[in-house]
C-alpha cells in the first residue's frame, strides 16, 4: 500500500484503544491521526484535512455530542461514532446533531472498516449520482424504480421503494427512525415508529431470503435500520 | 389555657350576689348624702343617689340597676324627703325622681348590657383567632401525623373548656392525657358513621381529599360544671380545628411521600450510575482486547514483530485490567455480605508495596511513583494479597487525578505498634468537608468531570478491606500548603 486511501481523524481518551486501533487502520492504508480530547480534536480539524472522523463520545473535557454539534457547525466532514451498545439515546443524539453512522463498543476491527468505508462512499456520493446499488443479490436502479433480486424484478409499493431507496441512498449508514419516516410518510408526517417496523418486515419478505434473519435490510436495535454496503453482502 | 382564659378576664359576680351588690351601692349613696347633708346641710341630694344608680347599671347590669333605682328611691323618699323618715308618694316631685331614677337606671343599663356584649364578643374573637393561630402554627410545626393528632386534642380541650380525644385505626391521643377513653368511642371510630353526638360526647370526623384520618370526640367536663358561654361558637371553632388538623395530616403525609419518592429517586441514579461505570469499565478492555485480536487475525501478516508485540501486550495488560476489576467487584459484593474471611498472618510491607507500584506504575503514564522513607523491615499482621488490593485501589486513585508528570509518594512507618502508609498525590485534592466522604461507595470528587472513568467503588472497597484487617484509613489535605491529597492505611503491627 503506498497510497493513502483516506485521513482518519481517532478521537478517545482511552490510551489501549488508540494503541490497538491505530497499526490495523494504518495497514489497511488509511493515514490515522489521534487526539484524547474534543477541543485536541477541533484543533485538529480545523488545520488539516480529514475525510472520517472516529469519535468517542465519553471525553474528559467535553460531552462527544458537544462536540459533533460544534464541528458541524463548519464541517460536513463524515463522523462515526463510537458507543456502547445499551445507549440507544445517545446514538439518536449523536446522529440527528450530525454524526453519520455508529458503531458499538466492543468491535471486530473488520465491522469498523466497513463502517469507513461506508462513511467514506457516503460522502461520494454526495458529488455524483450513482444510478445503481447493489447489495448481493439485490439490485436498486434509482433512475428507472427497478429492483431486482438475482435479476428477477421484485414489484413494490411505492412506501416500500421509498423505504428501500432511503436506505439504499445511505449506503450501509444507519438510517434512523425519524429520518425513515420523513423520506417515506414525509417530513411533517407523525408516524409512529411501529410504522417503520411494519413496513420493514413487508419489505423483508419480498427481498430477504430469510425474512426472520436478514442478510441485507439490517436493525439497529433502539436506533434504526442500515442496508448491508454494496461490496460485503 | 383555657384557665388563663377565665382568669384574664374580671370574674363576673353571679345571681343573688349582683343584687346585694347593688344594695351595698345605694347604702354607700346615703352614706354619701348623710356625709354631705351634715356638711353642707343642703337637702337636694337626688343626684347623689342618682349617680349610685348610675354606677350600679354600668357596672351590674339592667336587674340590679331597677333594684336600685326603687331602692334609691325609698331611702331616700323615707330619709330626706319632707317629713321625713315617713314614706310619702303624694307631691310630683315624687314621682318626677322616680321616674327619673328609674329611666337612668333603664337606659344606662341597656348601654352598659351593650357594650358588656360588645366586649364579650370581641374578646371571644381575639379568643378563637388566638386559639386557631396557636393550633395552625403547632399543626404545621408537627413533624408527623399523630403529633398532629396529639396537639389538636389538646386544642379541642381548651376550645371546648373539657376533654376530647382523637382516634385513629386503634390509636388514641388525649386532652388531658391520662383520660379514660370510653369504650363507646372506639366502636364509634371504628364505623364510618358521621354521627354528631354520642351519649354526652361531640363528635367530628378528620377528613382530607375524602380521606378519614380519625374522629375526634368531646365534651365539656362536668366538674367544670359551668356550660360554656356561648357553645355554638366553640363548636364552630372546634369545627375549624378538625379542618385544620385534617389538612395537616394530608400536608404531612405528601412530605412523607415526597422523601420516599426522593431517596428511591437516589437509589436509581446511584444504580444507574454505578451500572454505567461498570458497564464503561467492562467495556473499554474488552474494547482493546477486541480491536487487538481482530487485527492480529485481519492483518497479522502484515504487521512487523514490534507491533505484534504491542498489540498482545495491550491484550495481556487489559485482559488483567479486566481481571482487577473483576477482582474488585467480587471484593465489594463480599465485603457487604460479610462473607470475606481471612486469616492474619505477619508479612514483610516493603514487599506488598514494591507489587503496587510494579502493578500501577505501567499505567501511571508519565506520573512518578515514589517510594520514600520506607523501612525495609516494616511489617504488619493481616492478609497481605488483600493489603496489596486496598493500597493498589489508593494509589491507581491516586494516579488517576495527578496530572500527567505528576509525583505520587509512598511512605511507610511504624506508629504506636500500628504499620502506618502514606500515599500523597499532586491531584486537585477534596474539599475539607468532603473529606469523610471519599470512602463512601459512590463518592466521586466535584473534581471528577462526569466522564471520567472510576466507578467510585476503589476507595470504598479498601476502606472495606482495610477496617476488616483491624485498621483504619483517613483522608487529609497536603501539610506543605500545595493541593493534593494524603490517604493513610493504618493497620495492625505484627505482635512481637
Amino acid at each position: 500500500m503506498t497510497s493513502v486511501l483516506a485521513h482518519l481523524l481517532l478521537v478517545d481518551d482511552e490510551q489501549q484503544i488508540l494503541r490497538a486501533l491505530k497499526p490495523a487502520l494504518a495497514a489497511a492504508g488509511y493515514a490515522v491521526a489521534t487526539a484524547e480530547t474534543g477541543h485536541e480534536a477541533m484543533a485538529y480539524l480545523a488545520g488539516e484535512a480529514c475525510d472520517v472522523v472516529i469519535l468517542d463520545l465519553g471525553l474528559p473535557d467535553m460531552d462527544g455530542k458537544a462536540v459533533i454539534s460544534r464541528i458541524r457547525e463548519w464541517s460536513e466532514t463524515p463522523i462515526l461514532v463510537l458507543s456502547a451498545r445499551d445507549l440507544e439515546h445517545e446514538k439518536i443524539a449523536a446522529l440527528d446533531l450530525g454524526a453519520d453512522d455508529f458503531i458499538n463498543k466492543p468491535f471486530a476491527v473488520g465491522e469498523l472498516l466497513a463502517r469507513i468505508r461506508a462513511a467514506l462512499r457516503g460522502r461520494e456520493r454526495r458529488f455524483s449520482t450513482h444510478a445503481v446499488f447493489k447489495s448481493g443479490d439485490l439490485e436498486v436502479n434509482f433512475a428507472t424504480r427497478r429492483v431486482a433480486l438475482q435479476g428477477y424484478e421484485v414489484r413494490l409499493t411505492p412506501r416500500e421503494y421509498d423505504l428501500l431507496k432511503t436506505l439504499a441512498r445511505y449506503g450501509g449508514r444507519v438510517v434512523t427512525h425519524r429520518q425513515l419516516i420523513a423520506a417515506v410518510w414525509g417530513p411533517t408526517a407523525q408516524v409512529d415508529a411501529q410504522f417503520v417496523r411494519v413496513l420493514v418486515a413487508q419489505l423483508r419478505q419480498k427481498i430477504e431470503e430469510e425474512p426472520s434473519t436478514p442478510r441485507i435490510l439490517l436493525t439497529e436495535p433502539g436506533v434504526g435500520y442500515r442496508l448491508t454496503p454494496e461490496d460485503e453482502a | 389555657m383555657a384557665r388563663q382564659w377565665t382568669m384574664r378576664r374580671v370574674t363576673p359576680l353571679r345571681g343573688i350576689w349582683r343584687y346585694a351588690a347593688a344594695f351595698a351601692l345605694v347604702v354607700g349613696s346615703t352614706l354619701v348624702a348623710e356625709a354631705v347633708y351634715r356638711t353642707f346641710e343642703t337637702d337636694r341630694l337626688s343626684m347623689v343617689f342618682l349617680a349610685g344608680v348610675l354606677i350600679t347599671a354600668v357596672t351590674l347590669g339592667s336587674g340590679p340597676a331597677y333594684f336600685a333605682a326603687a331602692t334609691a328611691f325609698i331611702i331616700y323618699d323615707i330619709y330626706l324627703v319632707e317629713p321625713r323618715f315617713t314614706f310619702t308618694m303624694n307631691s310630683a316631685e315624687d314621682y318626677l325622681v322616680l321616674s327619673v331614677f328609674l329611666a337612668v337606671a333603664m337606659l344606662t343599663g341597656r348601654l352598659a348590657g351593650r357594650v358588656r356584649e360588645a366586649q364579650g364578643r370581641a374578646e371571644a374573637r381575639a379568643r378563637t383567632a388566638g386559639a386557631l393561630f396557636r393550633a395552625s402554627e403547632e399543626f404545621s410545626s408537627s413533624d408527623n401525623e399523630d403529633a398532629v393528632r396529639q396537639a389538636l386534642a389538646q386544642r379541642i380541650a381548651e376550645a371546648g373548656r373539657g376533654e376530647a380525644v382523637v382516634l385513629h385505626e386503634g390509636g388514641s391521643w388525649s386532652w388531658p392525657p391520662d383520660l379514660v377513653i370510653p369504650e363507646v368511642l372506639t366502636d364509634i371510630a371504628a364505623r364510618p358513621a358521621a354521627a354528631q353526638r354520642e351519649g354526652g360526647w361531640r363528635l367530628r370526623h378528620l377528613r382530607a381529599d375524602g380521606v378519614a384520618l380519625g374522629l375526634a370526640a368531646w365534651r365539656v367536663t362536668p366538674l367544670d360544671g359551668r356550660a360554656a358561654d356561648n357553645p355554638e361558637d366553640d363548636e364552630r371553632l372546634v369545627d375549624v380545628l378538625v379542618d385544620m388538623a385534617g389538612a395537616a395530616i394530608a400536608r404531612s403525609r405528601l412530605a412523607v411521600e415526597r422523601a420516599d419518592m426522593q431517596a428511591r429517586a437516589q437509589t436509581e441514579q446511584l444504580r444507574n450510575a454505578l451500572l454505567s461505570s461498570i458497564s464503561h469499565d467492562l467495556r473499554t478492555p474488552l474494547a482493546a482486547i477486541l480491536a487487538s485480536v481482530t487485527s492480529l487475525r485481519e492483518f497479522g501478516d502484515r504487521f512487523d514483530a514490534e507491533v505484534r508485540e504491542d498489540l498482545t501486550l495491550t491484550i495481556q495488560e487489559e485482559a488483567e485490567r479486566l481481571n482487577r476489576f473483576v477482582a474488585n467487584l467480587l471484593n465489594m459484593t463480599k465485603l457487604e455480605s460479610g462473607a470475606l474471611t481471612f486469616e492474619g498472618v505477619p508479612f514483610g510491607m516493603a514487599e506488598v508495596v514494591g507489587r503496587v507500584v510494579q502493578r500501577v506504575q505501567r499505567r501511571a503514564g508519565a506520573r512518578e511513583l515514589v517510594i520514600s522513607m520506607f523501612p525495609d523491615d516494616l511489617a504488619a499482621q493481616g492478609d497481605p494479597i488483600l493489603t496489596e488490593q486496598a493500597l493498589a485501589n489508593v494509589v491507581e486513585n491516586a494516579v488517576r487525578f495527578a496530572p500527567n508528570g505528576g509525583r505520587i509518594e509512598i511512605s511507610g512507618r511504624s506508629e504506636d505498634g500500628r504499620v502506618v502508609l502514606d500515599i500523597t498525590d499532586e491531584g486537585p485534592g477534596v474539599p475539607q468537608a468532603d473529606l469523610p466522604r471519599i470512602f463512601e461507595k459512590f463518592y466521586r470528587s466535584s473534581a471528577t468531570s462526569t466522564n471520567q472513568q472510576g466507578t467510585g467503588l476503589g476507595l470504598s472497597i479498601t476502606r472495606g478491606l482495610v477496617e476488616a484487617m483491624g485498621g483504619a484509613v483517613v483522608a487529609r489535605a497536603r501539610g506543605d500548603g500545595r493541593p493534593g491529597l494524603v490517604v493513610s492505611v493504618i493497620l495492625p503491627g505484627v505482635l512481637v
